[in-house]
């Protein structure tokens, strides 16, 4: 079965007309896996027979003549900080290595009603910290695009399995681009719903004002389906909202369209490569009848400091439930722990990798008292004052857009002495978690299964529940 | 500057055991992310109004009736030990 250009509206088609069975297409990824993943890493953990029993499952209710759900037979992906009911999540950190799930994240809940097949989980950086999922507790993850070089993170294992041809799509979840920054440097479309458009309940929790869950997949067509399954507003998520419905966008209506270009995200540190591939994507808008405006984001370039603030401060408190007490810790460390307090040092001191460690500290610093206000309190300020950039921005325009990261995927290694450096991988994608507005990244053009050329993505940014406008343009970009 | 008692207090705030060996590299490691956030000390932000959250939505109310949460017994499942109907913790007085 060739799964080269298959998409999800192709697999519905498929599946009508008895072309295949959901079956013989959950075996051609799983086979996919058993030959490919063995050198990529993107997967945790594989759930063959579960996967196979979704399958036979949507099989049977399409030999019945039942209409199926619209992700019926869609082999997916999950980022390993998404809960599975009775399966294990580690969020790829040594201390959760034993735990097992006792109940489904909303997301999973609402694909699996879809219809949709879970291949497995997929790795990704140490709870979602990190630019490259170099900082994986187990191991690493390679770009399919090129082995020397990092998928991207935090959610590199779910952009490298569709990348990979490993899963149709996927899903992670994006904090300051650990949905975006691997979809551009694996060459597929990754999208970060607006703050509160997805529930977050069952997703593990890093920074709890900036978290959303999002899609991966080969198309922004696919991508919208994948969307469209897990939003909506939940009872378990007191922040999920409904989008407004929205007439679809026609195609005539990106005459006129108005794009912004902020000068702060077109700097000395952009390369070559990406400001190039973003050049092209903006001469291709140009021929669909956008209209483009050179604009001003003028506190964007504090974006890396007031994050690097805030999110360390949710991260120190939402981890302090990994005490070895409440879920099941290292055994090693529980057998020899004298005390309390000895339980608690270890299982964290050694539960937890270095970037996770140093995070942790540095949250707890900037909420320390003496220093609350000159950092935590400050950056909230800064933070008010990047969103209102993007407010005041609305005015002109109807949509911003930018590259997504300054460079093409980088080598394993390079940033990984310093971590500033690797924070700085972030700086364009920050700002719309920071002020909660919706930002798709795509690919320049296609790259296809197994290409060689180092993919080159752009990102779209436009207003709070602004979520399908920017899908709707995407898919026109991509038809063209 | 962060020193090594700073490093040390860190540590014992976060319940998190940090080796002597790595304590240089992580002195430099966050002194050079300490540095970094100087630059924000340029912006004026008298009268800003702090955004605390992800959301400006208020007030979110619901209904106070018993929905479809988890059991007793699904509840305990997520722990990793229990007896006799009590979750099992090690003792916490000395």
């Amino acid at each position: 079965m060739d799964i080269k250009d298959l998409t999800i509206k192709k697999v519905q088609e498929g599946l009508k007309g008895k072309e295949f069975s959901a079956k013989e297409l959950t075996d051609e990824y799983l086979k996919r896996i058993r030959e490919k993943d063995g050198d990529i890493g993107a997967y945790l953990s594989v759930f063959e027979e579960r996967a196979l029993k979704a399958a036979g499952d949507i099989d049977e209710r399409n030999a019945a003549g039942e209409s199926l759900p619209p992700l019926a037979g869609v082999p997916v992906a999950l980022k390993d900080n998404l809960l599975i009911e009775g399966a294990v999540a580690t969020s790829a950190s040594k201390i959760l290595e034993h735990y097992v799930a006792s109940y489904d994240s909303t997301a999973v809940r609402k694909i699996e009603e879809a219809g949709a097949v879970v291949l497995g989980k997929t790795n990704m950086d140490e709870f979602a910290m990190g630019a490259s999922t170099e900082n994986s507790g187990f191991h690493p993850t390679k770009n399919p695009h090129d082995p020397e070089r990092v998928p991207g993170g935090s959610s590199g294992g779910s952009a490298a399995a569709v990348a990979g041809g490993m899963a149709l799509g996927a899903f992670g979840s994006d904090t300051g681009g650990s949905i975006r920054q691997p979809a551009a440097f694996c060459g597929i479309v990754g999208f970060k719903p607006t703050y509160g458009a997805v529930s977050r309940s069952g997703l593990m929790a890093m920074s709890s004002s900036l978290d959303q869950i999002g899609p991966f997949a080969r198309t922004v067509a696919d991508a919208e389906l994948l969307f469209d399954a897990i939003r909506g507003h939940d009872d378990l998520d007191s922040t999920s909202l409904d989008l407004p419905e929205l007439e679809p966008l026609k195609k005539e209506d990106l005459r006129g369209l108005r794009i912004g270009l902020p000068k702060e995200y077109f700097g000395d540190g952009v390369s070559a490569a990406v400001a190039k591939g973003v050049e092209e994507a903006v001469e291709k808008l140009k021929r669909l009848g956008v209209d483009f405006k050179d604009i001003s984001l003028p506190h964007a370039k504090y974006g890396i400091s007031t994050y690097y603030i805030v999110m360390p401060a949710e991260v120190s408190s939402n981890l302090a439930r990994f005490d070895g007490v409440r879920y099941p810790g290292l055994p090693e460390v529980e057998k020899n722990a004298e005390t309390l307090r000895d339980l608690y040092f270890k299982t964290r001191g050694e539960g937890f990798g270095a970037e996770v460690r140093r995070r942790i500290l540095l949250g707890t610093f900037v909420l320390s008292a003496g220093y609350y206000d000159a950092y935590y309190a400050k950056a909230q300020k800064v933070r008010r004052l990047i969103g209102q950039d993007f407010d005041n921005a609305w005015g002109g325009v109807d949509i911003i857009m930018t590259p997504v990261t300054p460079t093409p995927a980088f080598k394993f290694g390079e940033k990984t002495d310093d971590p500033l450096s690797m924070y700085l991988a972030d700086i364009f994608t920050v700002s719309a978690n920071l002020s909660g507005v919706p930002a798709l990244s795509m690919p320049v053009k296609p790259y296809p299964l197994g290409g060689k050329e180092l993919p080159v993505g752009f990102q779209l940014m436009g207003p709070r529940l602004s979520d399908k406008k920017l899908l709707h343009i995407g898919k026109f970009y991509e038809e063209e | 500057m962060l020193e090594k008692n700073d490093l040390e207090k860190l540590a014992e705030l976060s319940r998190m055991e940090v080796e002597p060996a790595e304590e240089e590299k992580l002195l430099k490691d966050l002194g050079g992310i300490l540095d970094h956030f100087e630059e924000l000390k340029a912006v004026p932000t008298d009268g800003v109004k702090p955004m605390t959250g992800g959301t400006e939505t208020r007030n979110i109310y619901r209904e106070d009736e018993e929905g479809n949460g988890l059991t007793g017994e699904e509840a305990k499942k997520g722990f990793p030990e229990e007896e006799k109907d009590y979750l099992k913790v090690p003792p916490v007085f000395e």
